[in-house]
């Protein structure tokens, strides 16, 4: 450990000469930053993994029932197990998809799943993300960059290599292609995960594109070379949101979609990774439902733990969360990326009582969680161990098996006041060692 | 990789460019700094007027100062490199992040050059970062179609260069000779017939610099 704690600056160094950034707009200029990288790893030992390793899976297996399921015959709501009004209200739930069902039925190909460790020593997740989540190729180059500059760690700790990252995803990819190339699509270069997306091209032998040399024809979809060939696409790991997707199906007003791409999906002849409208599964009002479509289409007990969860939308959880607004943490479902959280114990009294009103409003809108006090991670501070709040967002792979990847990006906060760990804000990332003993 | 696109071969086309007018521009900055310390204090004027960019620097003092350095001016050298750097960031997957970082190291050493002790001698670590890119061009790109490409875009903004910093004829004839044979690899469109007339005119031992330099600029032009 002392060796990586030594070399910091040249894992940092190392870091900005390969270009591990991420881009952010501030006063409506696009700025790129280093994302700041804390030496000192998240340790998870391999009894430990095993059980987070179960619990993923199960999770993801029981959200891609759910997404088949709502998209399909809704048996779920025909149960009474969820309100239909939280599904047809979700944002994320996307009308055009209904009743199409994505290559091999799998919708949630690359899940992100973030967790935090309470003092208890308990697990809980925080959310689930479905749609793009980003992030794994942080920990990826970080861990080839530490393997370099502190060979001695690696030789005398049995941390389980997590470079594979890339050739899980490749295989994802070719089990669910159609017949054709693989693609990464990405929003473009102002894009705040631009380096993810190119480096992961590099990594998968996936061809990165804007979208802008792919043609849909007769619901297939092509990629075109300088000299106008074309050459048919099977896969894509589309990086950009559900709604901008396709002008054609979708926000009309998209420039960086394919026009015609969800019909060719729709067909079957291509496959997106993850589908649209995931965005449903990954809610944070449905979210508190997730133990029990685990126990609806798994017959098992959720392994790991939600949140202690409120919503206001039912009775009963309205007055707990009005009489212990203090205590609690309030999220607004439309809301991603640290943003749209209050703390209820934040807001000067004027401030609350604006809130609660809204809160009455729209009571669909929130959901109220229990603050989990969980487990600090030191990390080092101008040269000063500090402990600092972190999370951990593992990601699970899905090709007919439920991968769960022996690593993760572990984000903590700079502030020591704050909870938000997210990189938009300041936070930084610190690698996940699993341990293979 | 085995698929180049419009847009790809164009970013990789000014990649080569926009690396060669660092490399370029850098070792004429170097040059001309000297020569302006006894020799010819205001060369810095000529210089401008020659490689075509606006002159508005004022004093020999503020061009040696912010000439290399100054981001907000599109003609500064660090302009050049950051358009290089636009350029390959969205070609990793083609070109590789171990070829790429060569890019950032050499923006690394101009930032650091401007904030040292010993400016013109620190801004030799760029030039020797932007040679490095090209030997991760040569040694760790496989594909022999986007190799040339990016080759083809470095010959041609040296001969535009040599031309402008009126080079000598057989420097102008042999950077020809060699952006020729990645024209013929890089398998991109040009005008057959502006080919023809270049050719003899640089069989030549005189030729006019100017006609010469517009020729070049039409050599992409064709019809689709």
């Amino acid at each position: 450990m002392d060796g990586l704690i030594k070399n910091a600056d040249t894992i940092n160094k190392l870091l900005a000469r390969y270009g591990v950034k991420f881009g952010i707009y501030k006063n409506g200029e696009f700025k790129e930053q280093l994302f700041p990288f804390d030496p000192i790893p998240r340790i998870i030992d391999n009894k430990e993994f095993s059980y987070l390793e179960k619990g993923l899976t199960q999770r993801v297996k029981a959200l891609n029932c759910f997404l088949s399921d709502i998209y399909g015959r809704k048996l779920i709501i025909k149960d009474g197990v969820i309100p239909e009004e939280f599904i047809y209200s979700a944002k994320g739930f996307l009308p055009p998809c209904d009743g199409v069902t994505p290559p091999k039925n799998i919708y949630s190909h690359i899940s992100g799943i973030d967790l935090v460790q309470s003092k208890d020593d308990n697990w809980y997740i925080l959310e689930d993300n479905l749609r793009v989540p980003s992030g794994a190729s942080y920990p990826m180059i970080a861990r080839e960059l530490q393997r370099r500059s502190t060979p001695d760690t690696f030789l005398n700790n049995s941390v389980i290599d997590n470079r594979n990252y890339a050739d899980l995803l490749k295989e994802v990819m070719d089990y669910v292609n159609t017949g054709g190339i693989n693609v990464i699509l990405s929003p473009g270069r102002y894009n705040a995960a631009f380096f993810e997306h190119s480096y992961l091209a590099e990594r998968t032998g996936a061809i990165l594109t804007t979208g802008s040399d792919i043609v849909c024809e007769n619901d297939n979809l092509y990629y075109i070379d300088y000299n106008g060939k074309k050459q048919r696409i099977g896969a894509v790991y589309r990086r950009i949101s559900d709604e901008y997707l396709d002008p054609m199906t979708f926000y009309e007003d998209s420039v960086i979609g394919i026009p015609h791409i969800f019909e060719a999906y729709k067909k079957g002849n291509v496959a997106l990774l993850n589908a649209p409208g995931n965005g449903v599964a990954d809610d944070k009002g449905i979210y508190y439902f997730v133990p029990k479509m685990i126990k609806y289409y798994l017959g098992e007990e959720s392994i790991l733990l939600n949140a202690p969860t409120y919503l206001p939308y039912y009775e009963q959880d309205m007055k707990y969360v009005l009489s212990n607004f203090d205590n609690l943490v309030i999220k607004d479902v439309a809301e991603a990326g640290g943003y749209g959280v209050v703390f209820g114990n934040s807001l000067t009294k004027e401030k609350k009582s604006e809130f609660i009103e809204l809160l009455k409003k729209e009571p669909r809108r929130f959901i109220a969680q229990e603050v989990i006090d969980f487990y600090d991670l030191d990390i080092l501070d101008n040269g000063e161990r500090v402990p600092r709040k972190a999370d951990l967002r593992a990601f699970v792979l899905s090709n007919g098996e439920t991968k769960v990847w022996p690593s993760g990006l572990t984000r903590f906060s700079r502030n020591p006041d704050s909870f938000i760990v997210n990189s938009s804000q300041g936070g930084g990332f610190k690698d996940t060692w699993v341990l293979s003993r | 990789m085995g698929i180049i696109t419009l847009e790809k071969s164009d970013h990789l086309f000014w990649l080569g460019r926009y690396t060669e007018r660092v490399h370029t521009t850098l070792k004429m900055y170097l040059k001309s700094s000297d020569r302006m310390i006894d020799s010819d204090p205001n060369y810095y004027a000529e210089y401008c007027k020659k490689i075509g960019i606006t002159n508005i620097y004022g004093s020999r003092e503020n061009f040696v100062k912010t000439y290399p350095f100054d981001e907000s001016d599109p003609n500064s050298i660090i302009s050049n490199l950051n358009r290089a750097y636009d350029n390959a960031i969205v070609m990793r997957d083609y070109i590789g992040t171990e070829t790429m970082a060569y890019i950032q190291l050499a923006i690394d050493d101009i930032k650091t050059a401007e904030r040292g002790d010993t400016p013109l001698a620190d801004l030799m670590l760029a030039i020797d970062h932007i040679l490095a890119f090209w030997g991760c061009v040569n040694d760790l790109i496989d594909d022999e179609q986007i190799r040339n490409i990016i080759k083809l875009g470095k010959g041609v903004e040296r001969i535009d260069l040599y031309l402008s910093l009126n080079r000598c004829v057989s420097d102008i004839q042999k950077e020809y000779r060699r952006m020729k044979q990645f024209l013929a690899k890089s398998l991109m469109r040009y005008d057959e017939s502006v080919l023809y007339t270049m050719d003899n005119m640089l069989s030549q031992y005189e030729f006019d610099y100017m006609n010469v330099r517009n020729l070049l600029r039409n050599l992409f032009v064709v019809s689709q």
